[in-house]
């Protein structure tokens, strides 16, 4: 079971290459509500495909439509997102519930939450488990994503970056996940969408620059990673016509152009690996939040670090005859890493494991081999299949380790 | 009368009122039916037949009735009886309450003994099914040689595993493996987990 960040993606082996996906999310239906009474719910929180037969006014969506795990992370005291982990968490084991007279004696269940999760998040999703048991668990065991990642890519040295909508993670793996090299960016998909969102009112879309759905589409479509950004925006300026961007809204009227702001379309991609450009301080100026450092549990996110530098600080923390090793494999997973590169702007526009391998080289880090995972939407649930299917089952859960099979009584 | 008029779900005919802690039915008979055969009688063995569900059962019939009724067939079953007409409504027979009857109390010896007894019969069933689930894989090997899985959907790999994983082995077929397993070397580190085997490096 993968708690991503949007998605939770479940299911066994039998499934095969792909799990079945749902929304992390759930909803709590308003209970006087002629719709709630019309299809007659017998829970107060919905989740899995029937979501959205309840959604009720887009103002309500906000305080009803949970998605837990949209930062990585769960606050200790949000009863509410553990409710809906918790739901999930039954939902998916009801939705392969065995013929009860197969032989069947528990699923050895591997859950993989944010490497960031605090040490409570592990204890609360244990115990979501023990009480959806429904006889249904033989042992339960919680893993960080990126050591799923590398596990799933069949790489046992690596860094592994793991970008999601809020943050991103950069995790060593040496067989282990070097949990203390960890180093974590309060620096997501939700930002790059922020300058995007900026950049329209800018050019004059300020009406569509607050609806989240079209921000995200414009940022897909023209958002471009520069090789070098002083290089691109000159390029740009010196040829418009070359740069230009324009997007139509898939079903309206609705088109976007940027016309002779076409070079900001670079601001896009650079804004998630290197937020320390000049040109990013008047966006902040005018009001844009700027990344800021958060502790969230244990951990503080770091929001200014670029990914050459994180990458470098997180290696750097193992020791120095593993550095090597470590730079030989990194491993960019999420879709925050999806950043195409048109043909007619080979020249200035790069895709992100050429960034992060500039990004290295310009703090002296040669050497690096820098790729995508090749299916960074289910790597994760390969690596907690995998898992499950070779850890021995006497290898037994331990809290320091955070590692092992917790055997679930029945 | 501070009655509360409760829904009965439609099951029986006519109304039903909560009063207090009693509960009362109501049947009412309508002057059409009175031509019907048997309306009377249908009427009574009705209200019998809810005499342990309502402490109090009516039946309402049109006051032409009261002419050629029997108030004892009523009153020696407690049914009551009233009439109607289109300015009142009068009781003509008060209907006698009944309390449901209460569950015999049993003594804690008699719960022990059942609860002994189910758990006896529990035990029994877990041998019972764990001997069938035994038969059953005894014949299915016997039938197929190898195992074979729940939903077998799984995409064939090409390649070998160099290295076959630990104790899920017996019950996964290597063959039909998911590809992200094909010579993937953490099959072989995980594996060895928990074998005393200290590789770790920090964290």
């Amino acid at each position: 079971m993968d708690f991503g960040t949007s998605d939770f993606k479940f299911g066994p082996i039998t499934l095969g290459e792909q799990p079945r996906i749902v929304n992390n999310r759930g909803y709590f239906p308003d209970k006087n509500s002629v719709m709630y009474k019309a299809f007659e719910a017998t829970s107060d929180i919905i989740v899995g495909d029937d979501v959205p037969l309840y959604l009720q006014s887009a103002e309500d969506l906000s305080s009803r439509l949970i998605y837990p795990m949209r930062n990585g992370m769960i606050e200790r005291n949000d009863d509410q997102a553990w409710r809906v982990v918790e739901t999930l968490t039954s939902y998916g084991l009801e939705a392969f519930k065995p013929h009860p007279t197969n032989g069947f004696q528990g699923y050895y269940v591997v859950a993989s939450l944010s490497s960031v999760s605090p040490r409570y998040m592990y204890e609360r999703l244990m115990s979501a488990f023990l009480h959806s048991n429904q006889g249904m668990i033989r042992a339960v065991t919680v893993i960080p994503q990126p050591f799923a990642v590398a596990i799933g890519h069949g790489v046992t040295t690596c860094v592994v970056i793991e970008s999601g909508h809020g943050n991103s993670q950069i995790c060593p793996i040496s067989k282990y996940p070097i949990r203390a090299a960890q180093v974590a960016l309060n620096r997501g998909g939700g930002d790059a969408n922020a300058i995007t969102s900026e950049i329209l009112k800018d050019a004059g879309y300020g009406d569509l620059a607050n609806e989240e759905a079209v921000v995200r589409k414009v940022k897909e479509s023209i958002g471009l990673v520069p090789a070098d950004l002083d290089r691109a925006i000159e390029e740009a300026r010196r040829s418009p016509r070359k740069v230009k961007a324009r997007y139509r809204v898939p079903g309206t009227r609705v088109e976007i152009d940027l016309d002779k702001d076409s070079w900001t379309r670079f601001l896009i991609g650079e804004y998630v690996f290197n937020p320390n450009h000049e040109l990013f301080e008047s966006y902040f100026n005018r009001g844009m939040p700027k990344p800021r450092d958060v502790k969230m549990g244990d951990t503080v996110f770091k929001g200014m670090l670029d990914f050459g530098e994180a990458i470098a600080a997180s290696v750097e923390r193992c020791p120095v005859e593993l550095q090597p090793l470590l730079y030989r494999e990194v491993l960019l997973s999420g879709g925050n890493f999806s950043w195409a590169v048109p043909a007619k702007l080979e020249d200035l526009a790069v895709d992100a494991p050429t960034k992060v391998k500039l990004l290295l080289r310009d703090r002296g880090i040669k050497n690096v081999s820098v790729r995508m995972t090749t299916a960074p939407q289910f790597s994760v649930w390969h690596g907690c299949i995998i898992y499950g299917f070779a850890v021995p089952e006497n290898y037994e859960w331990d809290w320091q380790r955070l590692e092992g099979w917790m055997k679930v009584p029945n | 009368m501070g009655a509360e008029l409760t829904g009965n779900g439609n099951k029986e005919q006519g109304l039903s009122f909560q009063l207090g802690r009693e509960k009362a039915h109501v049947l009412v008979l309508k002057p059409e039916e009175l031509a019907q055969r048997n309306a009377i009688l249908d009427a009574i063995l009705n209200l019998s037949a809810l005499r342990y569900t309502y402490q109090l059962v009516y039946l309402a019939a049109p006051r032409l009735f009261g002419a050629s009724v029997d108030a004892m067939m009523f009153r020696s079953r407690g049914i009551g009886l009233l009439f109607y007409d289109e300015r009142r409504i009068d009781e003509a027979v008060p209907a006698q309450s009944l309390q449901p009857e209460q569950a015999t109390a049993r003594s804690p010896d008699d719960d022990k003994a059942v609860v002994t007894e189910l758990a006896t019969l529990r035990t029994m069933y877990v041998e019972m099914e764990r001997t069938i689930n035994q038969l059953r894989d005894d014949l299915s090997s016997l039938h197929n040689p190898r195992p074979v899985r729940e939903e077998p959907r799984i995409l064939p790999a090409t390649e070998v595993i160099t290295t076959p994983p630990s104790f899920h082995q017996d019950r996964i077929n290597v063959g039909e493996l998911p590809s992200y397993f094909v010579n993937n070397p953490w099959l072989d580190v995980l594996a060895k987990r928990g074998s005393g085997e200290r590789e770790r490096i920090a964290g």
